[in-house]
């Protein structure tokens, strides 16, 4: 310790050592805040965690059969039964997997139709397997859509992962807001177009009803009242040959439910040729009415065949029409394709649309197109996890900015000198260098890419208190030095910051050992690296970068200290002379003003 | 360094106060060991779950209209709920689906809204409004979210062997009446059946019958709505005011009696149902929401997958605020139970999902976690500091968990993934406060002048010197995390653990450092005998390594406690 204090003194002697701590502090500050930029440390919010589950989502065209639904399901189960991790799979036909934080958000209670089907699957224990199951994921995705999504083509099968943090419809989400519904479409189209086609993206879907050919009977009004018949008898005898109704029910004493009597066509008999429209034509004949007079009626007689386009969904969102496109992305953070997507997308539309991007919020990735020659208006919304991560980011930065306001007021009050607080807080914010070099350092050495995740920024938030504990046991105790034993200021700080070395290195290791677990977690990784990395900077920060600025400031000195009337007087004296021209300007200004709108009203 | 004046020692600070109070007091012990007990009742019972409840309101609304286009939906039900809608408080974005013959319009509060409220709001709302519904629409469904009741804690694949000898029907009425029995169980909520099937008697009628006997469906649906009728009894009176019941029995009871329904004459000869149509006592086969199962016999990853069979999923969700793991367990325990007489049926069961055993899982491996990192530190300390030291800081990380968690646990607070991961987050801040008394307690003990003061008094001094920059650090650090528990969204809900528990966790560290480690010093750390002996070699009494010697450098007593160590 000796040495330290040696050393620490050594370079408060002399004012260009001092300056060479101060700048090499600040040229690092900086060098590790150009590694956002450079790519070096990718942000992410929360990433993925290796888990014992996942589940696939299959969606065969609007319209499709339980049993095209079941090929593609059956496709995905073949290929899912070599994995050899795999302890076993549930595959949920025409609805959704017992409900989980994921399909909350995605849809699944609202599944009912035939044309859906999700497929859960158990994996060995997490500590048992090599591969995470989110690398499995990865592997298995492009196999299995390419073998299966064509078997009834315009099927989508999506992956879904538990999320490590709170459940998003997906990772990007673009809204695309529109009051012409097939223009709507069509963009939407090509949003999922260039989805597609950006790196890193997988999973894309519209989620829009497909627009399939039915067929619809128009009843001939005039026909039906001379045979004497009603609309709804017409409705009623269609639904009950074909889908078949409950007409009574039974109460049993030894069965849990009432039994229904279900009536309708057998199987064989109602299934249709083909799909063209004498098929439905003559299977339509062979139904009949009987109207009041006892008189049989073939349905075909009062009904006209035609064959029409489905209706699709109209979604709204906030009174608004819209679509969504949504995409995920594959072990990658969303922040970089969705800028690459927007890119593409700001360029590509330019030549149709009047594009123009949305002021600085959390929506301000958004796009507002306005078309050239019918000058109709779209807006291209992102939303998902990059809403969420951004909401976020800007919450725990001000957050951030509160505890700082915070601590600020606090050693305030304590020291009663605005320029010792500035020095701790200051001091504590440089632990982002370690926190930043730490992620950069963490990324090489790891195989997966590292991100900086909001559990970092939470690690980084509780360094700033760390650290400032650091320099404020430190003044504390130099403070005692100079005041109650008379010490040198220089040789003061140099023995506290001595002194105060072993308990400032006894608790960052504690904290270094007691996070070192956590740097493996794949999700409180962040969080172990950034106090790591931080808390080595904050030792470094603390004994070196706070002594000088502590020699430098004369609030270190005891009350009776009298100051040296030289810099300090100096910068308030031009900064008062400073706030007071601006004060008589803006005066002025005001004043000026006031008699010139007296002068107008006159 | 220090003082090295023999006046009496003012205490300035709440921290000497603290330690002045304690240090002699007989119930510092029981205060101690009672902080202790309460932790581990608090850590035994506590609900776990895997991931912290997030308030999430919402709600949605259904109104059917028969016949209208998804256009008409729009306009006549969407548009207007909608607008209604967004003059409930609270609602953060409404979302409506216009299908055909349907529409539905879902509503999402703020993330924390107190969701009973809420969904009063979505009644209340749409009850108001209820005037306005157009002509022809059903009477609407207001359905809210309910995430507790919702997602399900354990799921139990149940399905039949080649052995099995129950049918379907009955093989699914085995089911309910399991399905019945786990609704008893303590803070079980919800029960389903996913991929089950009714009983159903299916009439499957020839269409080219039907035209042969110049018949039409609705007649046979007037036949059969006739039949099938259920009465109540009929009371009669006699003469001698006796009553008399008579009982009308539904007139079909099998599907003979289906088969025999009359539905018209054809050439004065009787047509019956069974001579146009088959009657099966079947499934409800109009419901096509089958489960199927491919597994691993035994879990063991050297055989291979099954083939797909055919299975019904059981789900059970648990009430809010109740342990995952404990209910969990119970409906394990029942199932088991049921394991020989579902074995005589041929019926097996496979657990697919189990949120309890995840929770617990996490929970364990957190924990673990934890006690190695403490370990760890412990052992760091003894280097550093010495073994009597290290034990002192050791102690005083169990007392501040303990104290955390019974906190958390009082303010009714789950034990999950986030609320462990603020115990892992302090953990390194937790132990500074003991460190630094405990640094400071050594270093008064091994600094000139020591042999004048009394040991107390010297501890309390100690305590007292570190205690006003110690308070405004952890009070520094303690404001870093506060501002979070304003954090909103999604996000900020999923953390608020971690501003909910830090903050107790740091102020509980400042408090045990202050009591615990001048009284445990005292318990266990001795003055040095010989300052002067600056030779581990030449100690007589070699009592302690403290004791050893006082060395104005910790480097050279670093060497000493490693020597010990050795």
């Amino acid at each position: 310790m000796q040495r330290l204090e040696s050393f620490i003194y050594w370079i408060l002697k002399s004012e260009f050592r001092k300056k060479m701590v101060i700048l090499l502090t600040i040229a690092a500050f900086f060098a590790s805040l150009l590694m956002f930029p450079l790519g070096g440390v990718l942000a992410r919010m929360l990433p993925g965690k290796s888990a014992t589950t996942y589940s696939i989502y299959v969606d065969t065209p609007t319209g499709s059969s339980i049993q095209q639904t079941k090929k593609v399901t059956g496709c995905v189960s073949n290929i899912l039964r070599d994995e050899e991790e795999i302890l076993d799979i549930s595959i949920f036909y025409a609805q959704g997997i017992p409900l989980d934080y994921a399909g909350l958000v995605k849809g699944s209670l609202m599944k009912r139709t035939e044309n859906v089907a999700e497929i859960s699957v158990n994996l060995t224990p997490t500590s048992a397997r090599e591969e995470a199951s989110f690398l499995m994921i990865s592997r298995l995705r492009p196999v299995i859509q390419e073998t299966c999504q064509n078997l009834i083509p315009g099927s989508v099968i999506k992956f879904v992962e538990q999320p490590s943090g709170p459940p998003t419809l997906a990772q990007i989400v673009v809204e695309v807001h529109g009051e012409n519904i097939p223009r709507t479409r069509k963009l939407a189209v090509e949003v999922a177009d260039i989805l597609t086609n950006t790196k890193d993206l997988v999973d894309i879907d519209i989620m829009a009803d497909d627009i399939y050919e039915k067929y619809q009977l128009i009843p001939n009004i005039e026909k039906i009242a001379l045979a004497k018949l009603s609309i709804e008898q017409v409705n009623n005898i269609l639904y009950l040959a074909f889908e078949g109704m409950v007409i009574a029910t039974k109460n049993s004493e030894n069965r849990s439910l009432q039994i229904p009597i279900f009536l309708g066509l057998s199987d064989k008999t109602k299934r249709l040729k083909d799909d063209s429209y004498n098929a439905i034509r003559s299977k339509l004949t062979s139904l009949t009415l009987m109207n009041q007079q006892g008189l049989m009626i073939p349905l075909t007689e009062v009904v006209k065949i035609i064959k029409v386009n489905s209706h699709p969904t109209i979604m709204h969102k906030d009174l608004k029409r819209m679509i969504n496109v949504i995409a995920e992305t594959d072990n990658v953070s969303q922040v970089y394709p969705l800028l690459e997507a927007r890119a593409t997308m700001e360029e590509k539309f330019s030549d149709k649309y009047i594009v123009s991007s949305a002021p600085i919020s959390t929506y301000m990735f958004d796009l507002e197109l306005e078309h050239k020659r019918t000058g109709e208006k779209f807006l291209l919304r992102w939303d998902g996890e990059m809403k969420v991560t951004l909401d976020t980011f800007r919450d725990l930065g001000a957050a951030f900015i509160a505890a700082l306001v915070l601590i600020f007021f606090l050693l305030v009050i304590y020291y009663k000198s605005f320029a010792l607080s500035a020095i701790i807080l200051g001091g504590s914010f440089l632990s982002l260098i370690g926190v930043i070099i730490g992620h950069w350092v963490a990324d090489l050495v790891t195989t997966q890419t590292f991100f900086l995740t909001a559990t970092s920024l939470i690690g980084f938030i509780a360094l700033m208190g760390i650290s400032s504990r650091n320099s404020l046991l430190l003044i504390d105790y130099a403070m005692g030095l100079i005041k109650d034993q008379g010490m040198e200021r220089k040789r003061a700080i140099a023995l506290a910051s001595a002194t105060r070395a072993i308990p400032i290195f006894l608790t960052a290791v504690a904290i270094i050992l007691g996070s070192a677990l956590l740097a493996g977690d794949p999700i409180f990784g962040g969080l172990g690296v950034a106090l790591i990395s931080g808390t080595v900077a904050a030792v470094f920060v603390s004994l070196l970068f706070v002594p000088v600025l502590m020699d430098n400031t004369d609030a270190m000195m005891p009350d009776d200290f009298v100051k040296p009337p030289k810099e300090p007087s100096k910068f308030f004296a031009s900064l008062g002379t400073m706030l007071d021209s601006i004060i008589s300007k803006i005066k002025n200004f005001v004043l000026g003003y006031l008699e010139k709108k007296k002068e107008d009203k006159k | 360094m220090g003082k090295t004046t023999t006046e009496p020692y003012v205490i300035k600070d709440v921290a000497g106060k603290l330690g002045q109070g304690f240090l002699r007091n007989p119930l510092t012990a029981v205060l101690g060991i009672v902080i202790l007990a309460l932790g581990w009742i608090a850590l035994s019972t506590m609900p776990r779950e895997e991931d912290p409840q997030i308030a999430i309101s919402g709600g949605g609304i259904m109104v059917v209209m028969p016949g209208a286009t998804p256009l008409e939906i729009e306009n006549i039900i969407s548009k207007p709920l909608e607008k209604k809608l967004r003059e409930v408080q609270g609602i953060q974005h409404v979302y409506s689906t216009s299908m055909d013959s349907v529409g539905i319009v879902n509503v999402m509060y703020y993330i924390g809204e107190n969701r009973e409220d809420s969904n009063l709001k979505l009644y209340d709302k749409i009850m108001q409004n209820m005037d306005m519904m157009p002509e022809g629409v059903h009477q609407p469904l207001v359905k809210p979210f309910d995430i507790d009741i919702d997602v399900p804690i354990i799921t139990v694949a149940l399905y039949q062997n080649e052995s099995s000898r129950l049918s379907l029907v009955e093989f699914n009425e085995e089911l309910r009446k399991l399905k019945h029995k786990i609704n008893g169980i303590d803070n079980v909520a919800k029960t389903t059946l996913h991929g089950s099937h009714k009983e159903q008697f299916n009439i499957e009628v020839d269409v080219n019958k039907l035209s042969a006997y110049h018949l039409s469906m609705g007649q046979i649906v007037t036949a059969l709505k006739q039949l099938a009728v259920n009465v109540p009894d009929i009371k009669g009176r006699t003469k001698g005011n006796k009553l008399v019941f008579f009982g009308v029995s539904n007139a079909i009871t099998s599907i003979k009696d289906i088969e025999g329904v009359r539905v018209t004459s054809y050439r004065d000869s009787p047509v019956y149902l069974r001579d146009v149509a088959q009657v099966v006592q079947g499934i409800d086969k109009q419901n096509f929401q089958d489960v199927e199962l491919i597994f691993r016999p035994n879990n063991d990853t050297s055989q291979a997958l099954s083939k797909n069979i055919s299975q019904v999923t059981l789900s059970v969700s648990k009430l809010a605020g109740t342990n995952a793991v404990f209910v969990a367990q119970d409906v394990m325990k029942l199932i088991e139970e049921q394991k020989p007489h579902f074995e005589k049926l041929g019926i097996e069961y496979r657990k697919t999902r189990d949120y309890g055993e995840r929770a617990n899982a996490a929970v364990d491996e957190l924990m673990h976690h934890l006690v190695i990192t403490i370990i760890i530190i412990a052992i760091m300390l003894v280097f550093a500091l010495g073994w009597r030291e290290s034990l002192i800081v050791t102690f005083s990380v169990p007392a501040i968990l303990a104290i955390t968690l019974f906190i958390a646990y009082i303010t009714g607070q789950t034990m999950n993934r986030i609320t462990l991961f603020a115990f892992l987050l302090s953990l390194g801040l937790l132990v500074d406060a003991a460190i630094i008394v405990i640094e400071n307690i050594h270093r008064h003990l091994h600094s000139p002048g020591v042999e004048d003061k009394e040991m107390g008094a010297l501890l309390v001094e100690a305590t007292d010197e570190v205690g006003g920059p110690t308070n405004i650090a952890t009070l520094a650090i303690i404001m870093t995390m506060v501002p979070m528990a304003f954090v909103g969204g999604m996000m900020g809900s999923f953390m608020k653990p971690i501003p909910y528990n830090v903050p107790v966790a740091l102020f509980a560290s400042l408090i045990v450092a202050y009591i615990f480690t001048p009284y445990l010093s005292l318990k266990l750390l001795k003055k040095p005998e010989h300052p002067e002996n600056n030779d581990l070699e030449h100690n007589p009494y070699g009592i302690c390594e403290i004791c050893s010697g006082s060395h104005h450098t910790h480097e050279h007593h670093e060497n000493t406690a490693t020597k010990e160590e050795k």
